[in-house]
């Protein structure tokens, strides 16, 4: 959690955060891994193969029209 | 800011442990696809973040709030996660203030055993190194 805290404070608008809203982000952010995963692993599975890609999480960005904001930002080194 | 790019990632640990309890069985969660995951992960917390400060702004407010993060959530068209997230909300609110005992003497008791076990595990480490 405090690895969350400090991603949130990076944010220069942030400036005092409560304890309930990095708790949120916190769970937040484990159920969207989750959904992204499960996203990812349907290509995956769709294509008959047994280990998630890159490519299938790409894939699940393209197709999840709200993940919009992921497109380009996995293209970091 | 002397930031490097890893201080902004989650812990990989963390990560891989949601996914493998988010996967079935059979499938396995390659290298790469992980990293991504856990960098789509920081980039929704900054996203959220963002949005939710904005919330702030619009009720006035410097501080952050939950509500501020779950109204986010809603505009960011992220609904399906609003109904636990509100049910975690009042459970972490409630448990706050269980925490704050009204009564004086239970908080000070409360926190004199706290003191006591840590010192108990301090003394048990010492008599074990002493033992080494």
């Amino acid at each position: 959690m405090s690895r969350i805290k400090t991603i949130m404070r990076s944010d220069p608008d942030c400036n005092i955060i409560s304890q309930d809203a990095v708790y949120l982000v916190t769970k937040a952010t484990e159920m969207f891994i989750e959904f992204l995963g499960k996203e990812a692993a349907k290509t995956t599975i769709n294509t008959k193969r047994k280990t998630v890609m890159k490519r299938d999480v790409d894939s699940a960005i393209d197709q999840v029209s709200h993940l919009c904001f992921l497109e380009g930002a996995l293209e970091w080194q | 800011m002397a930031e490097k790019l890893e201080d902004l990632n989650l812990p990989n640990a963390s990560v891989q442990k949601i996914i493998k309890d988010a996967l079935p069985e059979s499938v396995n969660i390659g290298k790469d696809a992980r990293s991504a995951l856990s960098r789509a992960a920081s980039v929704f917390v900054l996203y959220v973040t963002s949005q939710a400060s904005k919330e702030a702004q619009k009720s006035h407010r410097k501080t952050l709030m939950g509500q501020d993060v779950l109204n986010a959530l809603e505009e960011l068209e992220f609904e399906e996660f609003l109904e636990p997230l509100q049910e975690l909300h009042k459970s972490f609110q409630d448990s706050k203030k269980q925490g704050k005992n009204p009564k004086k003497k239970n908080a000070s008791t409360d926190d004199v055993e706290m003191v006591e076990e840590i010192e108990d595990s301090a003394e048990e480490n010492l008599e074990e190194e002493a033992a080494d």
